[in-house]
């Protein structure tokens, strides 16, 4: 169970909201050890101290630093705070135990995922992951990071079912690290890249890009067809995880977001696609909306189905006429008697490169605020 | 191989009022090839995902072969999809990439050996065998996408679109190799598309949808030669249908459509169904097929009753044959197909006559076809 899980299961039982965040253990000292329950030094998991009407539990401590529970003091009875704590610490233990009997990688990534989603909650993203949580030295590695979110509630067992088939499937050392109920980051080895082009060819040399695209594309169907059912997969370049796991997480949740926001029935969701997306999102709704109605007051035209289609397959195809006729199957003089249509009623002509932006920035917005 | 049987299904996507399909019922027989088609966003590729399990079914039942599957996961379904994105897998070669989902399954190698080789053999892949994707051509990466479905030996194909990403002239091979593929290993296929042509050449029976609804379900020549509104009309066949809006008038016992341009007679067996159904004096919407209007001098002697003149605006040459653009036919543009021989000219007032044995007529508000017996 990750942090937050286990953190909303708790306000349900209180009935009271919480807070978990992290504190230098400098902090501690100064604020909680005057009136600690117990020993002011180097404080472990399970102890208290009242702070400004707060009870902040420790959840864990790593070297400086502390994970803290927080909850209103007046909420709760000395009772609860002392079960709470006995919980904590038992449920240390019990994690340490699963390790020692042989599953220790997969309690260290367990905790790994509960590390980064914490950072990512306090709004660090530069942060270096702690020599322990590092999984042997694994993530000193380059590495290629997907993001995984499924659209099923997984059954219990899926973790280990997932681990078994990015297994078979990469037949490479992947970690598997989990974050949300529905949301794994998946850590392949870089050398996967070569693997999907080692083959020699006298046609161009494929991007970086193009291989983690047809690796997503391979993974995706794979997991459609083999796992739970549908799923939403983003990859980044390659990074070495120990010093920009936190970072690479933050921008492949983003991605997943912007592209099931722009690109709905869209499941591969590549970052370095979707720039124009981010900043179209950036933009207040109410100033999307506004303008939207600015724009689309000029004519219905561009949003009829097939001039969304004829217009989606242009841009997709660089606003190349011959490449879209041949693409929508129709004759290169239907498809300019379509732009001409769209030119006469919105006095926009996608095939001039300003009015192309205007029209490709409306289809975007149009996806955002009149669907559904 | 199984059939495939939806009762009452729809999708509803949360935060939705709309449904994305409305109260769908299809029985698919085995070894049936069916077709769903239909333009973008009309719930064709929804209907294809819930029957794979990759969308949950919000209300209604989905059976394959005799059991409900509403809740089986998509591997546990006995089925087998190709998607329009060949989804291969690029760090392994075709052997691998079509032995994969046998190797998950536990079959013995022996077993996976023997199926692998034989669907290859199969597709004419072969050689290919040891070559990652990246080496193949489009065809060649579609036909490996098909083998590792048919190593499944699944009970039922599913088939997303799986030629739109070929150039055209692929497409017309492969299209007639997986309708041969389907027929050699007789097995049960769905195959969603938004190409009207695909759908007439491959399927044994069509489902036309829009909207989330079933507008028709029946064999290609039926959907062709006898659409039942407007929208099945206009989808099925290229150019579309021509549609035009006039009047039906009484004139000596002569039934005729009038509007601009246009004072044509209907024969007699349809006079009579439009007498029959009080169409008589009403606005109606002609349908004509753009085959439908001759230009053959002997076409035109014949039918002196049906003979309109238009002004050619554009004329598209396709070699065998051409498309007119016609103005001065009711209000829209109107196409005509004449054969490739033919000499007419852009920039001039030609005289064609319309074969009205196979005009369509439609109600203007319902939009329901009205010459067809209810």
């Amino acid at each position: 169970m990750s942090n937050m899980e286990w953190k909303d299961q708790l306000e349900q039982i209180l009935g009271c909201t919480t807070r978990l965040f992290q504190i230098k253990t400098s902090e501690w000292e100064d604020k909680a050890a005057p009136q600690a329950t117990g020993s002011a030094v180097s404080p472990r998991p399970g102890k208290s101290a009242v702070v400004y009407d707060q009870l902040w539990i420790v959840v864990s401590s790593e070297r400086q630093k502390l994970q803290v529970l927080e909850i209103p003091r007046k909420q709760i009875t000395e009772k609860e705070e002392a079960l709470i704590s006995w919980t904590i610490v038992n449920l240390k233990q019990v994690k340490q135990e699963t390790a020692g009997k042989g599953n220790e990688a997969s309690v260290l990534l367990t905790e790994l995922g509960e590390w980064i989603q914490l950072e990512l909650d306090s709004g660090s993203k530069g942060v270096i992951v702690p020599d322990h949580l590092t999984i042997g030295g694994k993530l000193f590695s380059e590495m290629v990071s997907f993001l995984l979110v499924s659209e099923h509630v997984p059954p219990n067992s899926t973790y280990s079912e997932l681990e078994k088939l990015l297994d078979s499937f990469f037949e490479e050392d992947v970690l598997l690290v989990p974050l949300k109920t529905q949301e794994w980051l998946i850590l392949a080895p870089v050398s996967l890249l070569s693997e999907a082009d080692n083959e020699e060819r006298e046609e161009e040399e494929e991007t970086v890009d193009e291989i983690l695209f047809s690796i997503c594309s391979g993974l995706h169907g794979m997991l459609a067809s083999e796992w739970i059912g549908e799923c939403h997969l983003a990859v980044s370049q390659p990074v070495t995880p120990a010093n920009s796991i936190v970072e690479t997480l933050s921008l492949l949740q983003e991605t997943i977001y912007l592209g099931r926001k722009f690109h709905v029935g869209e499941n591969i969701h590549l970052p370095w696609l979707l720039h124009l997306e981010r900043l179209l999102n950036s933009i207040p709704e109410s100033q999307r909306a506004i303008y939207m109605e600015q724009m689309l007051n000029r004519s219905d035209v561009i949003i009829e189905p097939e001039i969304l289609m004829t217009l989606e397959t242009f841009f997709g195809l660089d606003c190349n006429v011959s490449e879209t006729a041949k693409k929508l199957y129709i004759h290169r003089n239907t498809l300019l008697y379509r732009l001409d249509k769209l030119k006469q009623e919105t006095g926009l002509d996608v095939r001039v490169f300003s009015d192309a932006v205007l029209v490709k920035i409306i289809l975007l917005l149009y996806k955002v605020t009149k669907r559904r | 191989m199984a059939g495939v049987r939806l009762e009452h299904v729809y999708k509803k996507y949360p935060g939705s009022d709309k449904a994305s399909v409305t109260d769908v019922n299809l029985d698919i027989k085995d070894k049936e090839f069916l077709v769903l088609v239909g333009p973008s966003g009309c719930g064709k590729s929804t209907t294809l995902r819930m029957i794979a399990g990759l969308e949950e079914i919000s209300e209604g039942k989905l059976f394959i072969g005799e059991r409900l599957v509403n809740d089986v996961a998509p591997k546990d379904r006995d089925i087998a999809m190709v998607f329009q994105s060949y989804a291969l897998y690029p760090h392994m070669n075709v052997y691998q990439n079509m032995a994969f989902g046998l190797k998950l399954r536990k079959f013995k190698k022996a077993d996976i050996d023997k199926r692998v080789r034989e669907a290859a053999k199969i597709l004419d892949i072969e050689h290919l065998l040891e070559r990652k994707p990246k080496a193949l051509s489009g065809g060649q990466r579609q036909r490996v996408a098909l083998g590792r479905a048919i190593v499944r030996e699944p009970q039922v194909f599913l088939m997303d679109e799986p030629l739109s990403n070929l150039d055209a002239k692929l497409r017309g091979q492969m299209r007639a190799e997986i309708t041969k593929l389907a027929k050699r290993l007789e097995t049960t296929v769905i195959y969603v598309t938004h190409d009207q042509v695909e759908a007439m050449t491959m399927g044994d029976r069509i489902v036309v949808m829009k909207d989330g609804f079933i507008q028709q379900s029946a064999s290609p020549e039926e959907l062709y030669n006898h659409p039942v509104n407007i929208f099945v009309a206009g989808f099925i066949g290229s150019p579309s249908m021509n549609f035009i809006r006039g009047t039906l008038t009484d004139k000596g016992g002569t039934i005729s459509f009038k509007t601009t341009g246009i004072d044509v007679a209907l024969p007699e067996g349809r006079a009579k169904i439009i007498r029959e159904k009080g169409y008589v004096g009403k606005e109606v919407i002609m349908g004509v097929r753009p085959e439908d209007l001759h230009d053959e001098p002997v076409f035109l002697e014949a039918s002196p009753a049906t003979i309109v003149t238009a002004l050619a605006e554009v004329v598209e040459n396709l070699g065998y044959e051409k498309n007119i653009y016609l103005n001065g036919l009711g209000n829209e543009t109107v196409i005509g197909r004449v054969d490739g021989r033919s000499t007419i000219k852009e920039g001039t007032n030609i005289k064609l006559a319309i074969d009205m044995n196979k005009v369509h007529m439609f109600d203007t508000e319902n939009e329901l076809s009205i010459l067809l017996h209810n």
